[in-house]
């Protein structure tokens, strides 16, 4: 009786976090896409608004830079724990949002002076500018995803589960930013939501010490 | 004016299309003779008689580029075409000028009419309508007239780089499209590259709707940059064109403006009454006190399109 007890609160607090993973995922995935799209408006003052600067530079640089977040977050889920790691890309990801405003004029007005066409000088200044948080977000979900698959017959719903939750999210991202957040200060947009997962990564980082001092962490 | 009026003209404009009402609007625009979905626009040409007209999007009605009669080039159908001429009135002599936007090439067709030797650059970021306004509209390059294939932000910037740095002495803005305007050719950044290709006593002037709040935004950016600026009010079409004139060049009166328009138009012949031109000059206007100067950090225009301005702020003619 008393074992069926522990049993269902050790679920319950399994179940839990397990909320709280893909909570996470999603909160990455809005804030990728809330990325590409203030990305344009980063870009665009310095190379134009031709396509190549949107479809080529921004969402190219992107699909690469997801591309190695991706194999690199699955190498690091063998090898450190999944919050420790998220914890941390979400730090290092707010550190970036906050850094973009400072350093995007020097970055640009330098690769547009070194005479560089348009095209090649917007996908230089993408990689710069969004490659270092684009490649730390796709760590996030091959992280999730192995942390919440505990045997391997739950692996691909566990997959579908993930990708299509921070995919939503990452919509919702898009919509709002896209609609609404063109409203406000590019800048401070940045800022603010550098702030926010900043504070996110250290709340996941706190909690995540506090229960590994209590013992009850994975 | 009051609000409904304003409501009435705004549907018109609407209506109409964002860069210039037009007269003959209303009459069907003919058949379709060219159609191209561009990287940027879907491109529609009509014909209807000799009348010939650009159309961006394929919603009827809207989004009128540039019309033309072939029979009677000279002959401005567009109201804002006309307007595009005050700049005479600040530089009567121009010997160089840069206009961002081709569309049908209207524009600097007209110019190289009255001033053949006039050095004009134009820069349209649609490769495609080059050739469609230069197969339908009438539209010539030359010697000097030149169209180059660029973001119109890019050109600027590539010409700054030059180690002899051109000065136009006629800039004219009309970089628009009727559902999208880009950002980053309303802000002051943007401004501040103008200013450094303009002459010392040229003038730059931006084709805007004067019914909608990006107006007084865009004015109150103009004058944040150079200082001074005037505006002119499109008597049916909404259009209104902002000046700004160089450090050396003078703002004008209305009878300077009046005194100006009419000897133009014995020098040049123009087909149209540069006085009426003259006369849409309101020479007390200005933004409204609540707008924003756009930034490249700040500039919501698209929606700043869509919003009506509540006050007339002395414009309305």
């Amino acid at each position: 009786m008393q074992n069926q007890s522990s049993g269902t609160i050790h679920a319950q607090g399994r179940h839990l976090h397990a909320a709280a993973i893909i909570l996470i995922s999603c909160v990455c995935g809005w804030f990728m896409m809330e990325l590409e799209i203030l990305g344009v408006r980063v870009l665009v003052p310095y190379f134009g608004s031709a396509v190549y600067v949107i479809t080529g530079s921004v969402i190219g640089v992107f699909l690469l830079s997801l591309s190695v977040g991706y194999l690199l977050g699955g190498w690091l889920s063998n090898k450190i724990n999944a919050w420790i790691e998220l914890g941390l890309v979400m730090v290092a990801v707010g550190a970036c949002f906050i850094a973009i405003p400072v350093i995007d004029e020097p970055v640009c007005t330098m690769i547009f002076n070194t005479g560089i066409n348009e095209q090649w000088g917007s996908l230089l200044a993408s990689l710069i500018l969004f490659g270092v948080p684009t490649v730390l977000l796709g760590t996030v979900s091959p992280t999730v995803m192995h942390w919440l698959t505990t045997q391997a017959s739950d692996s691909g719903f566990n997959a579908g589960l993930v990708l299509a939750t921070s995919t939503i999210t990452g919509f919702a991202g898009c919509i709002v930013a896209a609609f609404y957040l063109v409203l406000y200060s590019l800048r401070m947009t940045l800022c603010i939501s550098g702030a926010i997962m900043m504070t996110l990564g250290a709340v996941v980082l706190v909690t995540f010490c506090w229960r590994y001092r209590n013992g009850g962490c994975r | 004016m009051n609000k409904s009026r304003r409501r009435i003209l705004s549907i018109c404009i609407f209506v109409f299309g964002l860069t210039g009402a037009v007269s003959t609007a209303a009459e069907p625009l003919g058949k379709v003779i060219y159609k191209k979905n561009s990287l940027y626009n879907s491109i529609f040409v009509y014909q209807n008689g000799s009348i010939v007209t650009m159309k961006f999007g394929r919603k009827s009605g809207v989004h009128l580029q540039s019309q033309v009669d072939l029979d009677n080039p000279q002959q401005h159908l567009l109201e804002y075409t006309r307007m595009a001429f005050c700049g005479l009135l600040y530089k009567p002599d121009p010997k160089t000028m840069l206009v961002l936007g081709l569309g049908g090439g209207v524009i600097p067709s007209q110019m190289r009419y009255y001033f053949p030797l006039m050095e004009i650059d134009v820069a349209e970021i649609d490769a495609d309508v080059v050739p469609a306004a230069t197969k339908y509209m009438g539209f010539k390059e030359d010697e000097n007239l030149k169209v180059t294939v660029d973001d119109g932000r890019m050109f600027i910037k590539k010409q700054l780089r030059k180690k002899q740095i051109p000065k136009y002495d006629l800039i004219v803005l009309d970089a628009f499209n009727g559902d999208y305007i880009p950002f980053h050719l309303m802000t002051r950044e943007f401004l501040d590259e103008v200013k450094g290709v303009l002459a010392d006593d040229g003038v730059v002037i931006a084709n805007v709707f004067f019914t909608f709040r990006l107006f007084d935004a865009e004015f109150k950016t103009f004058l944040s940059v150079f200082g001074r600026g005037q505006a002119f009010y499109g008597s049916y079409s909404g259009n209104a064109m902002i000046v700004s004139p160089g450090a050396k060049c003078d703002m004008l009166t209305p009878q300077k403006v009046l005194e100006r328009a009419g000897q133009l138009q014995q020098k040049l012949s123009l087909s149209f009454d540069l006085t009426e031109v003259a006369k849409m000059l309101r020479p007390d206007a200005q933004p409204e006190r609540k707008a924003k100067v756009l930034t490249d950090d700040l500039a919501p225009v698209n929606w700043l399109k869509e919003q009506e301005t509540e006050e007339p702020s002395g414009k309305n003619p």
